[in-house]
Parts: structure tokens; sequence; C-alpha cells
């Protein structure tokens, strides 16, 4: 296919699915002009490898494959750069390490998964408390669940010790969890 | 018996952290029977396992999902322009 058709159909494509992908990009990365340079990037990569399109799968997914890799580039790169971030465990367990009385798990009432993203509150809920985690621990999650990678394979692209991973989304998951419960299952 | 006890007895600490190694990690059998006793005998790990499993959710299907049911697209008028013109 010719360059000038790839264009004309590329074009028609950011105006049906670029506001579907810019949301779905901002939803992950919370930083409007991030969300809006990758979604750039996608369509650009989309002209040059259309070739590779030939009609094969829907048009959206195969832009959001194409987002997709370009948002594991970013969050391997926030890696990187602010790798060693550390918290200490000493908010939710006391000397003798049991858990600190007031940070000790209770019971939640609601546990659907898809009934509470389907909330756009709790949606807001989520991306917040996704953000106040460092800046590479959010990497880190990120990473773990946008490509269907296994750990070690991510440890690999981060060059880091499989123990220190796990820490890692160890401690982001302590943290997640309560400040879900103090902003939505308490509230 | 003390000192099974002592081999057997695991800290909060340790067993909330290997609820999230196993996620990842296979388990020692050593560390797989520590975690099951504890777990037996201690409400607040129990659910924090399975809110932390509730959590691998929730992240799977925000981070991962194609869709965003229900939830409002943003629009981006001035984007889609930018990247008509640089087509």
């Amino acid at each position: 296919m010719d360059t000038t058709n790839a264009n004309a159909t590329i074009k028609c494509w950011v105006e049906l699915y670029s506001d579907q992908l810019y949301t779905w990009a901002y939803y992950k990365i919370s930083d409007r002009e991030t969300a809006e340079d990758l979604v750039q990037e996608v369509f650009l990569a989309a002209v040059h490898s259309f070739k590779n399109f030939e009609g094969k799968s829907d048009p959206k997914t195969w832009l959001l494959s194409i987002l997709k890799n370009k948002i594991a580039d970013h969050f391997r790169k926030v890696y990187r750069t602010n790798a060693n971030n550390t918290v200490s465990f000493n908010q939710f367990f006391g000397s003798n390490e049991d858990w600190i009385s007031d940070q000790r798990p209770q019971q939640w009432k609601e546990d659907e998964e898809q009934h509470l993203l389907d909330n756009p509150d709790f949606k807001k809920t989520l991306t917040h408390c996704l953000e106040k985690l460092p800046a590479n621990w959010k990497a880190s999650i990120v990473l773990k669940f946008i490509e269907e990678k296994d750990s070690n394979e991510i440890c690999q692209e981060l060059q880091i010790a499989p123990t220190n991973y796990w820490q890692i989304l160890h401690r982001s998951k302590l943290q997640l969890r309560k400040c879900l419960e103090l902003n939505w299952f308490k509230k | 018996m003390k000192m099974l006890m002592n081999f057997l007895m695991l800290s909060c600490k340790k067993a909330a952290s290997l609820i999230d190694k196993k996620v990842e990690v296979k388990l020692s059998w050593k560390e797989n029977i520590q975690l099951t006793m504890h777990k037996s005998m201690c409400n607040a790990c129990t659910a924090y396992e399975k809110q932390t499993k509730l959590i691998d959710k929730i992240l799977y299907t925000h981070i991962h999902s194609d869709s965003e049911t229900n939830i409002p697209v943003i629009k981006n008028k001035e984007l889609q322009k930018q990247i008509i013109t640089k087509l």
C-alpha cells in the first residue's frame, strides 16, 4: 500500500481513536503532556509500520498495542531515573514485627473488582493512590501489568534482582492497600 | 516442642512479605508451611492476603484491560489537530 493511502487511513483513525487512546494513556500516566506525546508517537509509528497492519486486526487494538509498548518504554525510563527510593516498614509494623494496631487489615465490605472499576470515583481514587507511590515503584507496578511478561523478563529489562523486585511490589501493595482503605473502603 | 514452634513461627511483617513474594517467586517448603501456620492463627494477615489479591486483580484490569468501560472519554481536539498536522 502506498504512503498517501496510509496517511489518509491514519488521519481517519486519529479522528476515530485519538480521544480513546488519550483517555486510556492518561489514566495510566496521570500526566497530560506525557500522555499526549505518547499518543502522538503512536500515530507516527503507525504510519511507519502501516504495512505490518494489513487489516489483520481491529485498528483500535493494533494502535493500543503500540501505545502499550510506548507506555512500557516510558515507565522503564522512569524506573531507571528514579531507582533507589525506599520507604521504611515502620509505618506498618511495630518493633515486635506485628501490625501496628491502626494498620491491621480489617475486612473490606465491597470486593468485586469489575464493579469497582466501573465506578469513575473509584478509578479516581485508584489513580490518586498510584500517584502517591514513589515514581520507581509505580513504574514497577505498571510494567508488571501492562505487558504480559513474567517477572524474570521484567527483572532482566530493569536489571534488578528478583528479590528486590518482589520487595518493591510488596511495599507498593502495602502502601496502596492502606491508601485505598483510607480513601475508599472505610469512607 | 518449643524449638519446633520457633521454627514454624512467623511475624506478621514476614508473613505479609511472603504473601506478596508468593505471587512472583516460588516459596520454599519451609516458607509455605510457616505461612499456612501463620494465616491459620492470624485474621489480619488472612485479610491482607485477600486484599492484596483483590488489588492485583484491580491493577490488572486498570492497567492492562483494553476498554475503559463506563469511564467518560476525555476529548482532546487540540491533540487531534496537532497529530494530523504532523502526519
